[in-house]
């Protein structure tokens, strides 16, 4: 591994300045789960890493005065699993970050780094994108917010420019109970990167559905979802929606599953989360 | 350039100079002789490299040395102080959980912040919590028997 | 007895779980120095030039070595390997120059300022692909290569060994045969997965004398090899292997140990350290050859199998040193536990350029298995006849003929199928409580013998101590099998004293006796009895003082509790401390001196098999048998194999330490597991695209079955206390099980490991 300059601020404004001032040669160190073997694998070799763990902050997670659920970006992926608010909301998300990775990676790994990686595999990307998350963001001027389905441009590619921070995720207030499932498969069942994983979930009449690994980027099926839209969830109904989804991605072939595979995962993925919420919904009705 | 650090090393204060491009694994292995922890893929697969960062499991191949400012560091040296064996050891030993030896470190320890933060593990939650640790000699059956048998001891 | 079959604590334990236990990684001296390995990008080319100059003048370099510094070639049954290419590589990831340096970092600079100047050849890239008239030659000059003279290459081809088995008459069988079918099978190329890597240190002190610390399994093959090579006078070298995270064959023979030597020769007396990498070891240190078998089957209606004709071509890698002798085994084996009139079987070692093929837990059997045990399924299938009714028919008895024409005394192969068929509830079928789940059973046979020329050594030293303790020398190796306990195991059943009193020292060859190899599954018999013998030496010289001292004749004498003691008047004893140094006699003079118990063994009785036909009566030194049923679940939608039962039962002839064996096979099973539904080294144009963690999975603790592990106990006439080996033979059968459940439950065939989710659902959209 080169060797760098280490900076480790208090504040955003302080982070920043230090990654505006080294611009392209300065890299944000969060969990450092990938940072640190892309470093030592010479893949990137940043001259400053900016450390933004004592950054206040970022470390928590609550409620704002919105009713919004605000992740901080160095919450690691086990406090979120584990977080009760998290839980009692938005369980598909608590297990998404749990399927992350080891213990011991998740004690170090974040969701926020998770998705700056916007790597197409991203676990809890697909969580994410169903709920129609906000990607918190700190630059030179000043707090935006991105939606979560503007971020991810490209395989590894985001549309953060330099010098921007994420400095967490917001999760909108729903007034309805949120009925999700997230699914991985995996060649392994623990410990490995999903071949495919996705989010699907129920808000209201609304129903959403997102996959991981079918396309350069983790991606919404809107088709599939206005297709759905207003519909009961026959069989009829369901079968015909996995040819809509089929139509809306694009997996590729490589060492770890094939393209035909990656379809069939695609199909089961969302079969399997309409039929739990099929079945979620008439416990509910009976309930 | 060297940066100083202060951190708690199996419960003695130390302030150290390092390099920020040095991992943990290699500050405890090389600096401390600790070399307990092994590296066995240097990407955080494997577990060999486990040690407890406050209290928590970490791979100590995937964190920086000068990240360790101000926290407690255990490792399985620091786990038996004096030659006494921590009754997971004990454990170990009498369950035949290890073979060759070189994951066992890693092992005890992941097992021993889990043990730490939930007294009454089920087997599946043993299971799942030392997933990240892979052992290609046990077939994992006896590790899993030495965890829980100091579940069980707990409970009497 | 009192020690030999208890469940005796490892004498390892406290070392292993305190972390203290130093690995060769581990190990750190003044003024260490470290190398790193300039590798070849292309699978098969000739070196044009290698230019150093740059390198070189990095600062902190020492110094670099290339190839054609030390051109000697080496191998253990064919030497056919240097350790730096010379003239030309063969595999990507092939060695061409090392570089010494201070610090690991700057060794690794200076590999990347090594120009290297190549013309690329064209490439063998499957054993079978190697085997066509036109096919490159890996080694053109094969015809000049040294061999043991059991081994059959060809020149002018890639075929590194021709194992040929001919017995009975291969056409009439066939002709007698009601139903004659053939099936082909793949086995891909896998690792070995140690948890520790490859690591090694040499030093060289003005003296000369060179000492290497390696990661293991056979310091005195290391150090005949390295002899070889470099040509080092065996007394002026020693090699230590400290202690070994793992081998499963990985660390037999030699591997990187080569590298470090040449480079700490012209370092002034500096040691010189090289650790691999995870990659490294995935692509540059020993893989699993791949295996592609045809197997011709004739059977009768009544389940009676008459003519085999078996083709194993293996995919044996740059260099088959090692791998030769995998054709062999397998050739001799190539019928599988049946006995079998008629058979014909060609086992090929064929030279790609691959990666190493060499030893690796099963050595060969695991591959044929896969192959033989699914054939098997497949003829009762075609026959309408039960699975286990047709291994009860043709599978080994005692009395039985294997393919060899070795007549069985012993052999409990049966008693192990009526135990499995017993534990894993083989007749019953259980549903999944999941719409979308199917579950099923399988079951299949292994066996294997110690796979090693006939006349391999091992010996023993035992050194009473003046308080009676013991120092147990051997150069058997635990690498993590649990050697030093089952050892120390059969020390004390012989001289009466337990395990805490005896101090066992292994894997020095300066300071412990000579022992052949730490593989094969040989060391509780082989060194076990050369352990035996050492201690019964030793006690004889005991017994032979102490009837002197007490009067009585030794006939009537034994040891018990670190006494000598009288059979008949329990109160006359005289303890084994007070002879440790001899014995004085009451005029106060004194004779024989310390009591030192030495130990030779060599499997008795194992002769060449005939060269022509294969043929031999006692090719080996014994043979171990036994059974595996599985339990599978398999989700038709995704093609996720779940294993949630296993059931093993082996004869072992002794179980020598309970719950040890028991880790031996719960090991076993997994990896066996692994390599069924897992593991696979993705080979493209010769490149390895998967040499790490992330995509060469490995089963983790989800992964594990419930298991249930039995043994026979049918005692192995020459094993000390009737004890064979076990180590590899109980991960033969997992695949195949597991093969064959998959069969059972959804009614397809998986010919090629491994059995993913994704060819399981592409079978049953077929």
């Amino acid at each position: 591994m080169k060797n760098f300059q280490y900076f480790k601020p208090k504040s955003l404004k302080e982070a920043s300045e230090i990654l505006s001032k080294h611009k392209g040669k300065a890299h944000i160190l969060n969990g450092g789960t990938d940072l640190i073997i892309r470093m030592r694998d010479r893949i990137i070799e940043p001259e400053v890493v900016v450390d933004i763990k004592e950054i206040d902050e970022l470390n928590s997670i609550h409620l704002n005065k919105h009713g919004e659920l605000i992740i901080g970006a160095c919450v690691n992926l086990n406090d979120i699993a584990h977080n009760k608010i998290v839980d009692e909301n938005y369980d598909f998300l608590s297990k998404a970050a749990h399927m992350v990775g080891s213990s011991q990676v998740r004690n170090r790994a974040t969701m926020v780094g998770n998705i700056c990686n916007a790597s197409p595999l991203a676990d809890t990307a697909t969580p994410l994108l169903a709920l129609d998350a906000k990607v918190l963001v700190y630059g030179a001027e000043g707090k935006k917010e991105i939606s979560i389905h503007d971020f991810f441009i490209w395989v590894r590619k985001t549309c953060l420019k330099i010098g921007e921070i994420v400095i967490g995720i917001k999760i909108p207030s729903y007034s309805n109970d949120i009925l999700g499932d997230f699914q991985k498969i995996s060649r392994r069942k623990m410990v490995d990167l999903s071949t495919v994983c996705g989010t699907v979930l129920k808000n209201g009449d609304d129903i959403r559905i997102a996959l991981g690994a079918v396309s350069p980027t983790p991606i919404r099926l809107r088709k599939t979802e206005g297709f759905i839209k207003g519909k009961e969830l026959t069989e009829e109904v369901i079968k015909k929606a996995l040819e809509v989804a089929v139509s809306e991605i694009s997996p590729i072939d490589d060492i770890r599953a094939s393209k035909e595979y990656r379809i069939n995962m695609t199909k089961v993925i969302i079969k399997r989360g309409l039929k739990k919420i099929r079945q979620k919904n008439l416990a509910l009705a009976e309930g | 350039m060297k940066y100083k650090i202060n951190f708690n090393l199996n419960n003695e204060e130390i302030e150290h100079y390092i390099d920020p491009n040095r991992t943990l694994l290699n500050m405890i292995r090389e600096d401390f002789d600790l070399t307990g922890a092994k590296e066995g893929c240097g990407a955080g697969e494997c577990g060999a490299c486990t040690v407890l960062l406050d209290g928590k499991p970490v791979n100590a191949c995937l964190v920086l040395a000068i990240e360790v400012e101000g926290k407690d560091i255990l490792t399985v040296e620091g786990l038996s102080p004096g030659n006494k064996l921590d009754e997971l050891q004990i454990s170990f030993i009498e369950n035949a959980a290890l073979q060759c030896g070189y994951c066992t470190p890693g092992m005890v320890m992941t097992a021993k912040a889990l043990l730490k933060e939930n007294n009454n593990p089920t087997e599946e939650e043993v299971k799942e919590a030392l997933s990240g640790n892979l052992c290609r000699c046990t077939g994992y059956k006896k590790i899993i028997k030495a965890v829980m048998d100091i579940v069980e001891k707990g409970k009497h | 007895m009192e020690f030999v079959g208890k469940s005796v604590n490892r004498v390892d334990g406290i070392k292993k779980v305190t972390g203290s236990l130093k690995y060769v990684d581990d190990i750190k001296m003044h003024g260490m120095l470290y190398a790193a390995v300039k590798r070849s990008i292309y699978p098969h080319a000739k070196i044009i030039n290698i230019d150093i100059t740059k390198a070189k003048k990095l600062k902190g370099v020492v110094d670099i070595v290339i190839g054609k510094d030390f051109p000697k070639r080496v191998g253990l049954y064919l030497e056919d390997k240097t350790f730096l290419a010379v003239d030309k590589v063969r595999y990507r990831g092939e060695g061409v120059a090392a570089v010494v340096a201070k610090t690991e970092e700057l060794a690794h600079k200076a590999v990347d300022l090594i120009e290297v100047e190549y013309e690329e050849l064209p490439a063998v890239t499957s054993g079978v692909e190697g085997l066509k008239e036109d096919a490159p030659l890996v080694h053109p000059d094969l015809d000049k290569y040294k061999w043991a003279p059991i081994f059959f290459p060809k020149e002018g081809t890639n075929i590194s060994n021709h194992y040929k088995l001919r017995k009975g008459n291969i056409d009439k069988g066939f002709e007698n045969a009601d139903i004659v079918i053939e099936n082909d099978f793949y086995i891909p190329h896998v690792q070995h997965v140690p948890i520790e890597n490859h690591s090694a240190i040499a030093k060289m002190d003005a003296e000369g004398f060179l000492t290497v610390w390696a990661s293991c399994q056979s310091p005195f093959a290391v150090r005949q090899a390295l002899s070889v090579a470099f040509d080092i006078p065996l007394n002026k070298l020693r090699v230590i292997s400290p202690a070994v995270g793992g081998g499963f064959g990985g660390k037999a023979g030699t591997t990187l140990e080569g590298i470090v030597i040449p480079l700490a020769m012209r370092t002034n007396g500096k040691p010189v350290k090289l650790t691999y990498s995870r990659e490294d070891e995935f692509v540059n240190s020993f893989v699993r050859q791949g295996l592609h078998a045809r197997i011709k089957t004739g059977a009768k209606k009544d389940g009676k199998i008459v003519a085999v004709k078996n083709e194993f071509i293996w995919d044996g890698g740059a260099y088959t040193e090692y791998g030769v002798n995998i054709a062999k085994a397998a050739g001799y084996a190539s019928t599988g536990p049946y006995d079998i009139e008629n058979v014909h079987s060609d086992s090929i070692c064929v030279y790609t350029n691959h990666p190493v093929g060499g030893p690796f837990r099963g050595f060969g059997m695991c591959e044929i298995h896969f192959a033989i045990e699914q054939n098997m399924d497949i003829v009762a299938d075609k026959l309408n006849i039960d699975k286990v009714k047709i291994r009860k028919i043709n599978g080994l008895k005692p009395g039985g003929v294997t393919a060899t024409g070795e007549q069985l005394d012993v052999c409990g192969l049966q008693e192990c199928l009526d135990e499995v068929v017993k534990d894993i509830e083989y007749y019953k079928k259980e549903e999944s409580n999941e719409p979308n789940k199917v579950r099923a059973k399988g079951i299949a046979f292994g066996f294997k013998a110690p796979s090693m020329p006939n006349n391999v050594a091992s010996s023993a030293i035992i050194k009473i101590n003046e308080d009676g303790t013991l120092h147990l020398l051997t150069s058997a190796q635990d690498i993590g099998q649990g050697s030093d306990t089952v050892l120390t195991q059969i020390a004390s059943e012989i001289l009466s004293i337990p395990p805490e009193k005896i101090t066992i020292k292994t894997g020095d060859t300066d300071h412990t006796p000579y022992e052949w190899q730490t593989v094969a599954s040989r060391i509780t018999y082989c060194a076990g009895n050369a352990i035996k013998l050492a201690c019964e030496d030793a006690k004889n010289q005991l017994l032979e003082l102490a009837q002197i001292k007490l009067g009585i004749y030794k006939r009537d004498l034994e040891l018990k509790d670190g006494n000598i003691v009288s059979k008949i008047y329990p109160d006359k004893k005289v303890s084994i401390s007070e002879l440790s140094l001899g014995l004085s006699m009451p005029d106060g003079s004194g004779i024989h001196g310390p009591i030192i118990g030495r130990g030779s063994f060599i499997p008795p009785n194992i002769r060449d098999a005939d060269k022509l036909t294969g043929l031999g009566d006692k090719p080996v030194a014994f043979w171990t048998f036994g059974c595996q049923g599985v339990e599978i679940e398999v989700d038709i939608e995704t093609g996720k194999i779940k294993v949630l039962n296993v059931a093993s039962c082996f004869d072992v002839g002794k179980v020598i330490n309970p719950k040890l064996i028991e880790g031996q096979v719960e090991g076993a099973i997994v990896q066996g597991l692994g390599t069924a539904l897992f593991e696979e080294l993705i080979l493209k144009d010769g490149k390895v695209l998967n040499p790490n963690f992330v995509d060469y999975k490995i089963p983790t603790f989800d992964d594990m079955p419930k298991m249930i592990i039995k043994f026979v106990e049918n005692a192995e006439e020459t094993g000390p206390f009737g004890a064979r080996g076990i180590g590899e033979p109980s991960m033969v059968p997992a695949a195949p099980a597991i093969a064959n459940a998959v069969y059972n439950a959804l009614g397809i065939r998986i010919n090629s490991l491994p059995i993913t989710s994704e060819k399981i659902l592409k079978a049953l959209k077929k």
